[in-house]
């Protein structure tokens, strides 16, 4: 994909709509940084590479204008989940898919290079991310450093798009190994799950980095971690209350969650939540056989009663 | 508050007497538990305190009673939230927390010898009857008073025996107003803002201080600067969500004044600092 | 300076354990990925390589902190008298904050003069204030987003610290500063750090030297309040923030915090629980108005408390450290320096420094 026709593309979007989220260069050389592009000068300053790693499509919920939205595989997802619940006008929303061959979990590049200082990232045309510190270069293999989600990714190319930058790419990606870790981790015994959620969840500083970053909980301002009416969840700094509130998460998310990992990457403290969502993810799909964000008309299951379901035995009365 | 005492902890008080004002409005009358402290307790016109259900959580309002009539504490509650509901589940007899008095009060001194002008709108005459009755307690300090005050409908009225006192005063120069046309209404309609246009008070040697819901705020002092009140001049009393009440925990802050310890009570002068505020 | 000593590197981690065998030590342990100050253990991974995820702020101001019980009984003269007692517990454990870095301590200052030097002091907080020694290290390194000198700290910076250490090639030399500091290098049983100073130096020296100021205003960044006061600023510059409170749990000197009651049944407590600026409920009142309705207005008032308003009311001190916590952990990468540099007066050079 290149830069140039991206560039080319957001120019054109630029006539049709009041503002066109895209990506820039940010902090520092190993992250990148939401933009908001309203005037020409801007889409200069527009970068895409393996940095590019939020989920932009977040943004789409809150914004009343029509917008240009730039999405990977991944975070399309989003927007077919809003149109199966009616959460945004498909009308105001003009999507620019890039087909993507995944981005970094800057966590893993830090932990490869020790916390050092980046001074500069580059990616070679082979896959190859190279990261200068001050102690010298670090060359690491793309799928090395990549978050989770990138290693068993079903959707390299947006599932929908009025434009795309780029060839469309196709999965190489077992479909079966989706949900491999979770099954793996469902094994464990009853006392070791509890023990592993115990110890990750007694981190969690209430911060709701993971529910603000989320693009599906929507409720967001009136979420019920701070209601006091009802008053489910104290504001406690223990480990039951932060566990209720990762359940309700989960619980909320339940045939929702599209898997684009904003959670856990927003998390400060290092917690795998989306860990439990792509459990219940993964139920989903076997009860009803639904997998969320793929197909616009679909009804997510959450949203729907059937007398009888084909792979719920119902309890005999 | 003193310095050696524990901010957060309230005192205990009981409920000696509940007024229903309108219907979502009702005055508590309470006294504390250590009738030692009821005689000790010192406050000013327009310091408010922070009222707690126990269990429920704490809200805060201004002490409605003035310092020269010390038999109680009033407080007025309207009933909007999670606090104010618990509040007025209560009955005469029962206790609550009380952290007080919190805040600044109004500068009675300096309005010594003028002419005071009272704009109130709503619950928002809570704050202006401390004042009013201080200063008809202290009557030869001050000049002509006139109250102007207002509600949505007759039944929204606040404090119905007062008005009835200071109307019968010849002292005082009541002006009573609600919204809109209301059966067996034979005064004035109108809101507030307009009603003092057509009052059109002389601003020499005269202070005026409002409180009122926010909108009605916003056009009376618009309103007293078309009439050429000085900035200084103007008075007003400010709401916000409070929690601490002693200036830390950073909500009701406007830029570097907080609204529970700075003040709530600030002239308009101050508040021209505080861009979006008027 | 007289107050000094030299710990080789194979003694260090019985300092440690000598420290909390008096006192309850708090130090940066090794969970997952991410460093968090914990009470000292033998079973904890130590880490000093980098500064703790989040700042040791917790120790003396916990996440939630009960402030006082209640019991409720009914009158046994009149059933229907419900009786309420209150119960306060103000008794701190004597604590050591081992570990943290000058950024951190020097929010402990910003805390301060809201928290005690009032006339309504907090006691919570004073009371643990008072029991805690703060030893910090100095960096060792920059991090990402972290601009101490462009606020007036640095990596080696004493304000706030009890004891400074600054790690050598052999082992620590450690500064005592305050007589708390004094007691603790007793306690250390240290070597004379006569020798070792310059050495200290050096390294605090060339570290200082690769901080980033993205001010060049000497420490005291002045901003304008006219673009300060523009909508459109906010607009152009916040779009991207999420409104969560990634920001200010993780901001060594963001001091806000709710009062909620918490109750069961017969008995409950008051506790204050962090709470933050960005959050919507903050300021929400119960009439649904509220003074701050966008992530733009949270956002300004974040900025404006720590450069505009906490200047106004203390002397010009700024109140932010510069930890870049808030960058490096933001999940937009929202930056404040960034935001604040393009917020200065254009009196000096508002370039982008090293």
């Amino acid at each position: 994909m290149s830069l140039d026709k991206l560039k080319q593309i957001i120019t054109d979007v630029m006539k049709e709509v009041d503002v066109v989220i895209g990506y820039k260069q940010g902090f520092d050389p190993l992250h990148a940084t939401p933009c908001f592009i309203t005037k020409p000068e801007q889409v200069d300053q527009v970068i895409w590479n393996p940095l590019c790693v939020q989920n932009l499509a977040s943004y789409l919920t809150s914004l009343k204008k029509k917008v240009g939205v730039i999405v990977k595989g991944c975070d399309s997802r989003t927007i077919v989940q809003f149109m199966q619940e009616g959460l945004i006008d498909r009308s105001k929303v003009v999507v620019i898919g890039i087909p993507c061959t995944g981005v970094v979990s800057v966590r893993k590049v830090l932990e490869k290079v020790k916390h050092e200082p980046i001074e500069e990232v580059k990616f070679s045309d082979d896959g190859m991310v190279i990261v200068k510190t001050p102690s010298g270069e670090t060359k690491m293999a793309l799928s090395e450093v990549a978050p989770d989600k990138c290693e068993t990714c079903q959707y390299p190319t947006p599932v929908l798009y009025d434009h795309l930058a780029g060839e469309p790419i196709t999965s190489t990606k077992d479909p079966q190994s989706v949900f491999k870790d979770i099954e793996e981790f469902d094994k464990k015994s009853l006392e070791e799950k509890k023990a592993y959620w115990e110890k990750e969840f007694d981190r969690c500083i209430r911060c709701y980095a993971c529910r603000n970053a989320c693009p599906m909980c929507v409720c967001q301002d009136s979420c019920i971690a701070e209601s006091r009416e009802p008053h489910w969840v104290s504001q406690k700094s223990n480990l039951t209350e932060k566990m209720m509130f990762h359940m309700i998460h989960a619980l909320h998310l339940a045939g929702r969650c599209v898997e684009c990992g904003e959670c856990e990457r927003a998390c400060p403290m290092g917690i795998p939540v989306n860990k439990l969502k792509r459990k219940i993810n993964s139920d989903m799909k076997v009860l009803f056989g639904y997998e969320p964000g793929v197909k616009p008309e679909d009804k997510p299951p959450m949203f729907t009663f059937s007398v009888e379901e084909k792979n719920i035995e119902e309890h005999k009365l | 508050m003193a310095s050696n005492k524990n901010p957060y902890i309230p005192e205990l008080v009981t409920i000696t007497n509940i007024i229903e004002e309108t219907p979502n409005i009702k005055s508590f009358q309470v006294v504390f538990n250590d009738p030692e402290r009821m005689k000790t307790f010192k406050f000013e016109p327009g310091q408010v305190g922070q009222l707690s259900v126990f269990g429920v959580g704490e809200s805060t309002f201004v002490i409605n009673s003035p310092p020269t009539r010390m038999e109680y504490l009033q407080f007025s509650v309207m009933k909007a939230g999670e606090v104010t509901g618990a509040l007025h589940e209560l009955f005469p007899g029962d206790q609550m927390g009380l952290r007080a008095p919190l805040g600044n009060w109004f500068p009675y001194d300096m309005m010594k010898g003028k002419k005071i002008l009272f704009i109130g709108g709503g619950i928002g005459l809570a704050p202006l009857r401390t004042l009013i009755l201080y200063m008809l307690d202290n009557r030869g300090d001050y000049k002509d008073i006139t109250i102007i005050y207002g509600a949505r409908t007759p039944p929204d009225l606040c404090y119905k025996e007062d008005l009835k006192e200071w109307e019968a005063r010849s002292d005082v120069n009541l002006i009573l107003t609600v919204d809109t046309e209301y059966p067996g209404w034979d005064k004035r309609t109108g809101f507030v803002p307009t009603v003092l246009n057509e009052v059109a008070p002389s601003p020499d040697d005269t202070i005026a201080i409002t409180c009122g819901p926010p909108i009605m705020i916003k056009f009376v002092l618009q309103n007293l600067a078309k009439l050429n009140f000085k900035d200084e001049d103007i008075i007003t009393t400010l709401e916000a969500r409070m929690k601490c009440g002693i200036g830390i925990c950073g909500r009701c802050n406007l830029g570097s004044q907080y609204i529970c310890k700075d003040g709530p009570v600030f002239s308009l002068a101050q508040l021209r600092d505080f861009p979006g505020v008027v | 300076m007289a107050d000094t000593g030299f710990i080789p590197k194979e003694k260090w981690g019985a300092f440690i354990e000598g420290l909390a065998a008096k006192a309850q030590v708090w130090v940066p342990c090794l969970d997952g990925d991410v460093v968090i100050f914990k009470p000292y253990s033998k079973d904890q991974t130590l880490c000093f390589e980098r500064p703790a995820n989040s700042p040791p702020k917790g120790v003396i101001f916990p996440q939630s902190d009960t402030l006082f019980a209640f019991n409720f009984s009914k009158d046994p003269e009149n059933p229907q008298k419900v009786m309420v007692e209150l119960e306060e517990k103000l008794d701190f454990p004597k604590t050591i904050i081992f570990g943290s870095r000058p950024c951190d301590a020097k929010g402990f200052l910003i805390y301060d003069r809201p928290y005690m030097q009032t006339d309504t002091p907090d006691p919570y907080y004073k009371g643990r204030r008072e029991q805690t020694a703060i030893v910090t290290m100095s960096c060792q390194s920059t991090y990402a987003g972290c601009f101490c000198t462009a606020v007036g700290g640095g990596p080696a910076d004493k304000e706030g610290s009890d004891v400074l250490i600054t790690e050598l090639d052999n082992g620590y030399f450690i500064e005592a500063i305050t007589d708390k500091g004094k007691e603790i290098l007793q306690q250390a049983a240290a070597e004379s750090g006569a020798g070792h100073e310059a050495e200290a130096l050096k390294k605090q020296e060339a570290v200082r030297a690769r901080v980033k100021d993205p001010f060049c205003a000497n420490g005291k960044p002045e901003i304008s309040k006219d673009l300060f006061e523009s909508d459109e600023f906010w607009e152009e510059e916040l779009s991207k923030c999420v409104s969560c409170g990634a920001c200010t749990y993780l901001c060594p000197t963001c001091y806000c915090f709710n009062i909620t009651d918490e109750t069961t049944f017969e008995k409950g407590e008051r506790i204050r629980s962090w709470d933050g600026c960005m959050y919507n409920h903050f300021t929400l009142e119960a009439s649904g108005h509220n003074p701050r309705p966008t992530k733009f207005q949270r956002f300004k008032n974040r900025v404006g408390h720590k450069f505009l308003f906490y200047p106004e009311k203390y002397n010009g001190v700024i109140a932010c450290c510069g930890c870049g916590r808030c960058i490096r952990f933001c999940p937009m990468s929202v930056d404040i320096s960034e935001i604040v540099s393009k917020l200065q007066k254009q009196t000096g050079s508002a370039s982008n420094g090293k």
